[in-house]
């Protein structure tokens, strides 16, 4: 990816889940985002970071943006050396959880975004979300 | 020669200028930082713990049988360095203070050595080495101790602010208020539903309005500790009107697939304090001739 990156943290306790939405929601801020935008992407990434700390213990959460003078352009890159997703095609379904949860989450933060991308193998999950606006 | 002897050597030495050492720190302490905590820090008081800590530089090289060993927290050396640290903490002299009282300390001993050891160039640098070997050791131990005491104190405030943050409110005879500020994370969900419906039990509570004014991020986790706690409000008979959620929080949950859907929902607690009041037959009414 061009651009640079704004942030890396570490996600390994829950208060890394609130660190690492205010971030994000505060560099959203910075590149003009609007406040409802901020509010989504400060969601996907606290679902994406509890999601982490739940099945994966630990991983980490990149912040990173490719504006151009156009189109603010802001990516959050969620990365874990757990398990893994064994079903990604049930688990980007609505209602479909493992861990005891609402089944919302992935689906969920689908939504809140523009581009969702997922991969994940045994001991390597990666979920990128981007968020692009034209400038007003 | 081994490092056992030269440790046997730089501790007879130390011993030999021992009120010599003391002096001289006392004097480089009370320069630095005595003035800036007048009647804290006593020359008694410096002497005592010079007096202790060199006592226990003789006890600890007596120990070492093949070069230093590392100071841990445990020994009676590493306590005393705890314990200092903590002790200046608790009567608010800064950690750069209790560092510079250890960086003194070397100075003076360094100084000491120089006048006392001119002898042979090569000791005196291994006996350079090996003072400045433990005195690294006792630094970063008093850096260590200095964040224990801290997150001590934080854990602590945390403590008292979880108990803080759930209050249960009546607002009037059968109607609560439960006011959520802050991260809702499992704990205090906990909390906040026991709270709650011990509450809903000792005062009947016909309607509960809970307000997440104060909820700064709704994401499902919270969504499913809030929807628990309604269900549960729901079973023991209270109705439950959800009040404050913001523009961008509704957009944010109806985009997450989050409905509430059998709870009555207000855009702000004004009008949640109306509804809750109709549900229970009553309402604000102005007093007749006030304006």
């Amino acid at each position: 990816m061009n651009g640079s990156i704004l942030q890396h943290l570490a996600v390994t306790t829950a208060t890394d889940i609130v660190r690492a939405r205010s971030v994000a929601r505060q560099e959203a801020a910075r590149i003009g985002f609007g406040l409802a935008d901020q509010t989504r992407l400060a969601t996907a990434v606290s679902e994406l970071a509890r999601n982490v700390l739940k099945y994966a213990t630990e991983g980490s959460c990149t912040i990173h943006e490719d504006s151009t003078p156009v189109e603010m352009r802001l990516h959050i890159t969620m990365e874990d050396h757990g398990p893994g997703i064994p079903d990604i095609t049930a688990a980007m379904k609505d209602g479909y959880s493992t861990g005891g949860g609402m089944g919302a989450g992935l689906p969920g933060t689908r939504r809140l975004v523009d581009k969702f991308e997922i991969e994940s193998s045994p001991g390597f999950t990666r979920v990128t979300i981007s968020m692009v606006r034209k400038r007003q | 020669m081994s490092a056992k002897t030269n440790i046997a050597e730089l501790s007879a030495l130390l011993e030999q200028s021992r009120a010599a050492i003391i002096d001289e720190w006392k004097r480089t302490v009370m320069d630095l930082v005595g003035h800036k905590y007048p009647g804290v820090l006593s020359m008694d008081e410096l002497h005592r713990h010079a007096d202790l800590k060199l006592a226990a530089f003789s006890a600890y090289f007596a120990s070492c049988r093949e070069g230093l060993v590392t100071v841990t927290k445990e020994s009676p050396l590493g306590k005393m360095v705890y314990d200092l640290s903590s002790d200046h903490d608790t009567r608010g002299i800064k950690p750069v203070d209790t560092a510079l009282y250890l960086v003194a300390l070397k100075k003076a001993i360094s100084h000491q050595l120089v006048c006392a050891f001119p002898d042979s160039q090569e000791q005196f640098v291994e006996f350079l080495e090996l003072l400045h070997g433990l005195m690294d050791q006792l630094t970063i131990l008093s850096f260590d101790a200095y964040a224990t005491t801290r997150e001590k104190v934080i854990a602590q405030q945390s403590q008292s602010l979880m108990e803080l943050s759930t209050p249960v409110i009546v607002l009037w005879n059968n109607v609560l208020l439960l006011p959520l500020v802050g991260v809702i994370d499992t704990i205090r969900a906990r909390q906040f539903t026991e709270r709650m419906l011990e509450a809903i039990t000792r005062h009947e509570g016909i309607v509960t309005i809970i307000d997440v004014t104060g909820v700064p991020v709704f994401d499902t986790g919270v969504a499913r500790h809030i929807m628990k706690a309604v269900d549960a409000a729901q079973l023991l008979g209270s109705r439950v009107v959800m009040t404050g959620i913001s523009p961008e929080g509704a957009q944010t949950l109806t985009k997450l697939g989050i409905s509430f859907a059998n709870v009555i929902s207000r855009v702000s607690l004004r009008a949640g304090v109306a509804e809750a009041l109709k549900l229970v037959g009553r309402r604000i009414e102005s007093i007749a001739g006030a304006n």
